[in-house]
């Protein structure tokens, strides 16, 4: 019996460019055959997957507007047997005249995803033991007299080790359907020797395809890219791929492949398979490592062989998103470490302890320099993080330990190449690389309510961990024999609630997800200007003197010190003092959930510093504001729940 | 217990995967009196070991010979994300929880079987499931360009997805209720549910 056609899929050919499938799950337009689900699209029709009445597994194709004369192309290969080639049981007419190809399902990988998780290219062997295999299966075809002609990633396969071609016999489709003017798949022209245009048909054609196949398993790319079909043509026509980044023998075995005269290439794949260092019997996959490879790229998320690799990977890589003023810096840095490091541990704290004491006195030195050296520092990082707001522009990919999918990029699958790149982006909040993707989910798991309830006891703990670090501070200032009034304290902690509130809001709105950095630095700048009201507020409240505020504990440092007068501040000074903080820092990625530590003291220097700097442009606020922001960072990072990063036992009931 | 135990999800362009909604289930050879919950047809015992979720972690007991990342289990042993499960002399999955928010879990397989029927890889669901294109998905749909997601609610289950949903015919906006055989679709995607 037969299910009806869905609204959504009169004939036509609107369906197929809508990229969905005429018949869902569960019809039977065949008779004796349930579709379970749609595989793909072809330049020829839908295919998909479905079992016979008694559970046999197989690819169904469907052929449309078929002509006697198409259909003779695949009536030839019916009974072709090779184990390199996709098996096609047979050609069935369903009730409304389309044709059904019956043909083996391969439940394994399609070359297609395996070259896509290879970015910059898989293993030369494992390339080879494709290319044998795919070269078995084409000189059979070869020798029987048929051309290919579509042999592009997306027809082959491999399945407990095995390369399986298919869609051979069925490409005729291809031609015939352009020559009577119907749109088709574009991706077929990327594969598409020169010749073709001139409607020759040769087997050079499938010599060609495979340099190129051969070409992009090895770098991960295509030689030949367009933003338009004309164009990928017109450089099949003319240009000459860039073979430099291949070693040999595989640059001279893909130019050659390549060559627009077909005259000029190997006559038969026999030909090129003797110029590469392959063993020739094989054909076969290295079945275990191919699917430890699947392994890794689908779940470049927290398995603890992934999580080591990442970790070793950017021990020899330098972070990526790292400015190269820093990276320079941190690689002297790393060098004193390395010297440091001894076997002996008296040794170490002895060169350690020279190490402390040479920057100490020469500290009278450096630091003048340093303090404005940071300075321009800041103002450079600032205009650079506002010119790429995303990420390093030198790099953009190396931080990718996920799958990106570069041929994405060329080929117009602009949703799923933005969304690599956004990821790429998203994780260089913290120098490590990260193996987690920021969970957009996150969103998903946890309810409207949930979320409030988290938030308030993320702010309650917050002021808690205020009040204790402002007691600290209150007890500790004494100690250093400074005198301070004590509703500068009160100032002091109600600018840091008030301020890691501020920060908390709308970190938990943007928990999980990944945003423009730009806009979150504008939106809390804006909470820092409403933050500089509540502070101005409190001031006057509290009726502190800011001339308390205003100084740095000890006197050299003039740059802090200079003739506001006496008397309260303007609103203005507080309004630019907090909302240039907050702009500075990015505050949000203390409170997200994902962060590599719970609770990091390199975040919460880098606030302090940037607090100083604000207090040092603006002229105001001094010491309280590095108080503030150190307090602040502290508390938004206890307070906000963290999820750890690394895959941990789970708790078993004994 | 729970009435919906395990369904078949077809997703149009992706694969086919076996969702197991208890939180207790048990693999072995598909036999039909076994009352085996995940059946692979391997070289397995009848009830060969049962895996079971408890709060965030995953727990799996060896009823006959199952080895973690190459060593044998005596009784119970915990699943952490990449472990390797063996079964018996050669079947082998390979367990993930993609997701560091969601207590769902999938079964990869790691050897060339399958289960039976066929499916690309089991997911132990616990409240929900992610389709998507990112790695965290719990099935990853490469190309799609935005996430759906199962979930389940008061022993019930919904999806949710961008923009208009049309479950078994009806339109919704954003999520609706599905059933076990239910066919759901989007503007991007189809998938399709089946009892098994």
């Amino acid at each position: 019996m037969n299910v009806p056609r869905t609204q959504a899929s009169e004939p036509g050919p609107a369906a197929a460019q809508a990229k969905r499938f005429t018949y869902p799950g569960g019809s039977k337009p065949l008779d004796g055959f349930t579709i379970k689900r749609g595989v793909g699209h072809g330049g020829f029709g839908e295919v998909y997957y479905a079992t016979s009445d008694a559970g046999k597994e197989v690819a169904l194709k469907l052929i449309r507007r078929s002509l006697e004369v198409e259909l003779r192309g695949i009536k030839q290969c019916l009974n072709l047997k090779h184990q390199n080639l996709l098996g096609v049981f047979d050609i069935k007419e369903d009730d409304r005249g389309d044709h059904w190809v019956i043909m083996e399902y391969v439940a394994g990988d399609c070359l297609d995803e395996v070259i896509a998780r290879h970015p910059d290219g898989m293993p030369a062997h494992e390339a080879l033991a494709w290319l044998s295999g795919i070269a078995a299966g084409v000189g059979y075809l070869h020798d029987h007299g048929i051309v290919h002609r579509d042999l592009k990633p997306g027809n082959i396969f491999s399945e407990e080790g095995h390369v399986k071609i298919g869609d051979y016999g069925l490409s005729k489709f291809v031609s015939c359907s352009r020559r009577s003017g119907h749109t088709e798949s574009v991706g077929t022209v990327h594969y598409m020797a020169p010749e073709v245009a001139n409607g020759r048909y040769g087997k050079e054609i499938d010599v060609y395809a495979m340099g190129i196949v051969l070409y992009e398993m090895l770098t991960g790319r295509l030689p030949f890219e367009g933003e338009s079909v004309g164009e990928v043509l017109m450089k099949h026509l003319t240009a000459k791929p860039d073979v430099s980044m291949l070693e040999e023998p595989f640059r001279g075995v893909v130019a050659r492949a390549l060559e627009k005269d077909p005259a000029k290439r190997f006559s038969s794949v026999e030909e090129m398979l003797a110029s590469l260092p392959i063993d020739r019997s094989s054909g076969v996959l290295p079945h275990a490592r191919v699917t430890q490879a699947a392994d890794g790229a689908n779940g470049s998320n927290g398995a603890a062989h992934t999580w080591q690799a990442a970790a070793c990977a950017a021990e020899v890589r330098p972070t990526a998103d790292d400015e190269p003023i820093l990276r320079e810096l941190r690689k002297a840095l790393q060098s004193v470490r390395e010297w440091c490091r001894d076997s002996s541990p008296g040794v170490h704290v002895a060169k350690v302890a020279l190490v402390a004491l040479v920057v100490v006195m020469t500290a009278s030195y450096w630091l003048p320099l340093a303090v404005p050296a940071l300075f321009f520092y800041a103002v450079y990082r600032i205009i650079r993080a506002i010119v790429y707001p995303g990420g390093s522009p030198a790099c953009p990919r190396s931080t990718g330990a996920a799958p990106v999918a570069p041929r994405d990029v060329t080929r117009g699958g602009v949703a799923s190449n933005g969304a690599s790149r956004e990821e790429a982006r998203g994780r260089r909040h913290y120098r490590q690389p990260r193996p987690y993707e920021p969970p957009t989910p996150a969103l998903i798991v946890k309810s409207g309510r949930e979320r409030v309830a988290d938030l308030l006891g993320s702010m309650l703990l917050a002021a808690v961990v205020s009040i204790v670090m402002t007691l600290a501070i209150a007890a500790a200032t004494p100690a250093l024999g400074w005198q301070v009034a004590p509703e500068v304290f009160a100032y002091i902690l109600l600018a840091s609630i008030a301020g890691s509130w501020f920060v908390l809001v709308p970190s938990k709105f943007w928990e999980g997800t990944r945003g423009d950095s730009l806009l979150r630095r504008l939106v809390m700048m804006a909470m820092g200007v409403t933050l500089g009201v509540f502070a101005w507020g409190a001031m006057q409240w509290l009726a502190v003197d800011p001339q308390d505020l205003d100084r740095f504990p000890e006197d050299h440092y003039a740059l802090f010190r200079h003739a506001r007068g006496a008397g309260q501040w303007p609103l203005s000074i507080c309004l630019v003092a907090f909302g240039t903080l907050m702009l500075i820092v990015r505050w949000w990625l203390q409170a997200d959930p994902l962060r590599r530590l719970r609770v990091s003291l390199w975040p919460t220097a880098y606030s302090m510093i940037a607090a100083t700097l604000v207090a040092m442009v603006w002229h105001a606020h001094g010491w309280a504001l590095v108080a503030v922001a150190g307090i602040m960072s502290l508390s938004i990072q206890v307070a906000s729940p963290w999820l750890d990063p690394r895959p941990r036992q789970p708790k078993l009931k004994a | 217990m729970c009435q919906l135990d395990r369904f078949m999800l077809w997703v149009d362009a992706v694969g086919g995967y076996w969702v197991c909604l208890n939180n207790e289930i048990l693999l072995g050879q598909p036999i039909d009196r076994a009352g085996v919950d995940v059946p692979i047809l391997g070289d397995l015992s009848h009830a060969h070991a049962r895996v079971r979720r408890d709060g965030e972690g995953y727990l799996i007991e060896a009823i006959r010979e199952v080895r973690i990342d190459g060593r044998k289990v005596a009784g119970a042993s915990p699943l952490i994300d990449g472990s390797l499960v063996q079964l018996g002399p050669n079947v082998k999955l390979r367990f993930r929880r993609p997701h560091p928010l969601s207590a769902t879990a999938r079964l990869d397989f790691a050897s060339s079987h399958r289960t039976q029927p066929s499916a690309d890889a089991v997911i132990l669901m616990a409240d929900t499931c992610i389709l998507g294109p990112k790695p965290t998905s719990h099935v990853v749909c490469r190309k799609w360009p935005g996430e759906v997601v199962l979930y389940r609610h008061d022993d019930k289950l919904f999806c949710r997805g961008p923009g208009v949903l049309e479950i078994d015919g009806r339109q919704y906006a954003q999520k609706g209720p599905i059933s076990r055989d239910s066919r759901i679709s989007g503007e991007h995607f189809a998938i399709c549910l089946e009892k098994v």
